[in-house]
């Protein structure tokens, strides 16, 4: 840690810690006043490593979860694969971040995923349900219908209500943390796409429009944070792959506040222009965030 | 002892039966008669010649359904009649069964099978309502927060005619056996007279000792076979299951079990027996592992569905000659996608297990059936080798599909596929649509499971004879290392 950051780091704890104590309605106005970024870039890293670094530029952990707080955390687990393959949520990132909830207070961390391949064969493999455990969270399960709720999606396009996992409404805080990977039907799956595995009907998506479908269930509950894990980035034959040889080893990481805009940086590094990925498009002309990103404030960290 | 025996040996059952199947080998299964013939030729020379040392107490220790009514029976305390001989029917069941057999009807021997039969009540009486206790105390430990405390055990595919059958069998069974001791050993299995043959001969057997008999006939009355004289102080040694109530039973010693020459000598009527019933047993056991050289048979329409056959299986003709119907692979699929057949294999195929890609699909690593199947009618595999076998074929119609049909973007087919043999080219604009290529299709069903269109635009037709795929391309491939030199944006 260099001094410059140093000093980067305690103003913000600083100010964070300040913020803390006033009212939720003034500290959010505050928040984008106070000059911290809503959106960090991390690149060189480990997972876990670049976490840290990204959420420390981001006001750190407290910004996030305070005290008492239950959480639940979206990876993606979805598919039958091992961690190498990059077909799901690095575990290593996953452990940390539940570890980092935990110290920041929270009374119990949950994750789960509505897989797509057998959820006890995903949640094992994928290394994620392991991940959880290590970090003190408990591992949901999210395989039948009596796990999800009916809820209104009130300026949805395509979808005008869906069923959510009951974690999902009952949780004080809600943390997104999806893999970046090339996706045969959608183009580019990152933060809006891994929402579609806290529904229960997956198949309305696809026959009712899946981009708009994907923009409309992040008017829901917008995450908190969401952070893109583009440590292995699958270049080819996803959501699922077929060999390592889908996957690239990229080491980078996008840390946001704002799903919109971390969904744009992501389809940058993906080498695509998010105005051309229908749903990131669909969401931002909705409201739902921005694609500007230089407008939320950028922190970009080399490792 | 030997009661307490045979109850571990049916708990053990019961256990691997609802929770184990898939999981472990199946040792205990591979134990019983008709599976053990049904894997290897030299099961029915095991058998033959167990019997000729030990008799039947197979009957009485190792099969899991002979323990169920001699506990039914037990637990009515009812008494039985001196002796009643031999129903000759039991030889005409046997041939019938051998007959049906080499024929390749499979359903009657399996309907007969004490082992098959047994196990179909298992995971139809009884499952169903310990997996929903399981699963209702799951819920209600959720409901408090605490999740992952169990986990549900999910249900198995309802099949009616299933259902029903074995509890009208299980019924009769238990209404007979609480008057009769041991019905169907006695009068029905065709295990049991088959090792009767030989248990004629035994050197253990149960034999009257002149002196110590005072002729009271108790031991006739705790016979659950009713296969004791005592006017003529004999025991039926081909009927007598040396379940040894009678010796337990004599205050005397009038009775014991003795080893070395059974009351009858191996005469030359013996000996013929055992070898005509020996070689009607290698006989069938040797035509069903004969290979099987059914030419490959594919669908003529979109309309015609073949039924698809569980990887393992290797054909049609290897699955239909040894699925005793046991349902062990139905309750050891993860995915719940094994459904026990009513009408797709045919009558001769009844109840044998076919893939329902309606209620989800074949998990690409998994070979949990094949690990549970005792009989090797699915034969185990391993993950690699299970992931280049074909069991099936998809069929893309592309009228069907929703991307042609409403110019929405989809890809759930290609999404689900394992080795990308549904992937997805470019359409109209930047819209993708699938485009199949079979020769790396495994016929898992995950397209069609996962396909949203109405008709589906995808579906799967089993293969008579499974093939093997050629190996994804990039298998040992490693990934490309390219750390991100700078942010673009």
């Amino acid at each position: 840690m260099d001094r410059r950051e140093f000093l980067k780091k305690t103003a913000a704890l600083g100010l964070g810690g300040a913020a803390l104590l006033l009212p939720g309605s003034v500290r959010r106005v505050l928040g984008a006043r106070e000059g911290l970024p809503g959106l960090a870039a991390v690149r060189g890293g480990e997972p876990g490593e670049m976490f840290d670094r990204g959420v420390a530029a981001l006001g750190g952990m407290e910004r996030f979860v305070k005290k008492g707080q239950t959480v639940v955390i979206k990876p993606n687990m979805s598919w039958d694969v091992p961690p190498e393959r990059g077909g799901n949520t690095n575990p290593g990132l996953v452990e940390r971040i539940v570890r980092r909830c935990l110290e920041a207070g929270a009374s119990r961390v949950y994750a789960f995923d509505h897989t797509c391949d057998l959820w006890r064969n995903s949640y094992r493999n994928s290394g994620v349900e392991d991940a959880v455990k290590r970090g003190g969270g408990v591992a949901v399960p999210a395989d039948t219908s009596g796990y999800y709720q009916k809820v209104p999606l009130p300026g949805g396009r395509a979808l005008k209500e869906t069923a959510v996992h009951e974690l999902m409404i009952e949780c004080d805080v809600f943390i997104n943390v999806p893999v970046l990977k090339h996706h045969g039907g959608a183009g580019i799956t990152m933060g809006m796409k891994n929402l579609m595995g806290t529904v229960w009907n997956r198949g309305e998506f696809h026959s009712k429009g899946l981009h708009q479908c994907i923009a409309d269930v992040s008017l829901f509950r917008k995450p908190a944070l969401t952070v893109i894990d583009a440590y292995r980035m699958m270049t080819r034959n996803g959501p699922r792959g077929t060999s390592e040889g889908d996957v690239t080893l990229l080491k980078a990481q996008i840390l946001s506040t704002d799903i919109v805009a971390g969904d744009a940086a992501a389809a940058r590094i993906f080498g695509a222009d998010p105005k051309n990925v229908s749903y990131i498009r669909s969401a931002a002309g909705m409201g739902i965030g921005t694609m500007d990103l230089e407008s939320l404030g950028v922190e970009r960290i080399a490792l | 002892m030997r009661f307490l025996l045979a109850l571990a040996v049916a708990v053990l059952f019961l256990a691997w039966f609802l929770f184990r199947a898939g999981e472990t080998a199946p040792l205990l299964p591979s134990l019983q008669a008709v599976p053990s013939i049904l894997r290897w030729w030299g099961g029915a020379a095991v058998l033959a010649l167990g019997a000729l040392f030990a008799g039947r107490a197979y009957c009485s220790v190792l099969c899991p359904l002979g323990t169920f009514q001699e506990a039914v029976w037990r637990a009515g305390r009812r008494r039985l009649s001196r002796y009643v001989p031999g129903s000759p029917a039991r030889y005409w069941i046997l041939a019938l069964v051998l007959a049906a057999g080499a024929a390749g009807l499979a359903a009657v021997p399996a309907l007969l099978d004490p082992y098959a039969a047994f196990g179909r009540g298992v995971t139809q009486l009884l499952r169903p309502s310990l997996a929903g206790g399981i699963d209702r105390l799951a819920g209600f430990l959720e409901s408090r927060g605490l999740y992952g405390v169990i986990h549900r055990a999910g249900s198995i595919p309802f099949v009616p005619g299933l259902f029903w059958g074995t509890a009208a069998f299980f019924l009769v069974l238990t209404l007979w056996s609480l008057r009769k001791g041991r019905p169907f050993c006695d009068g029905l299995c065709p295990v049991g007279t088959f090792l009767g043959f030989f248990s004629r001969s035994s050197l253990l057997s149960i034999r009257f000792s002149g002196e110590s008999c005072t002729g009271c006939g108790l031991c006739g009355t705790v016979c659950p076979q009713e296969c004791i004289s005592v006017e003529e102080r004999k025991v039926d040694a081909d009927r007598c299951v040396l379940c040894l109530r009678c010796v337990d039973a004599c205050r005397g010693g009038g009775l014991a079990l003795s080893f070395g020459g059974s009351g009858e000598s191996l005469s030359r009527r013996g000996l013929l027996r055992i070898a005509a019933g020996t070689l009607a047993a290698l006989g069938v056991a040797f035509w069903s592992s004969k290979k099987d050289d059914t030419v490959a048979a594919a669908a003529s329409s979109w309309d015609e569905k073949l039924p698809v056959s569980p990887p393992g299986s290797k054909s049609r003709g290897n699955f239909s000659k040894k699925c005793v119907a046991c349902t062990a692979c139905v309750v050891a699929c993860p995915a719940g996608i094994l459904r026990p057949s009513l009408g797709e294999w045919g009558p001769e195929g009844l109840f044998q297990p076919v893939l329902d890609y309606g209620r989800g699909y074949c998990q690409y690593g998994c070979t949990a059936c094949g690990d549970a199947c005792p009989t090797g009618a699915i034969e185990s595999l391993e993950p690699g080798e299970k992931q280049l076998v074909s069991i099936g074929k998809a069929r893309f119609l592309r009228r069907n599909c929703i991307v042609r049909k409403y110019g929405t973007a989809c890809g759930a087919c290609s999404e689900h596929c394992p080795t990308q043999a549904m992937r997805m080219v470019p359409f109209r604009g930047s819209l993708t649509i699938p485009e199949l290529d079979t020769a790396v299709c495994l016929g898992c069903g995950a397209c069609e499971y996962a396909c949203p269109a109405e008709p589906k635009a995808v579906t799967v037709s089993g293969l008579a004879v499974h093939g093997k795929i050629r190996p994804v391309s990039g298998g040992n491939e490693g990934p490309t290392v390219a750390p991100l030199e700078d942010f673009p944006f």
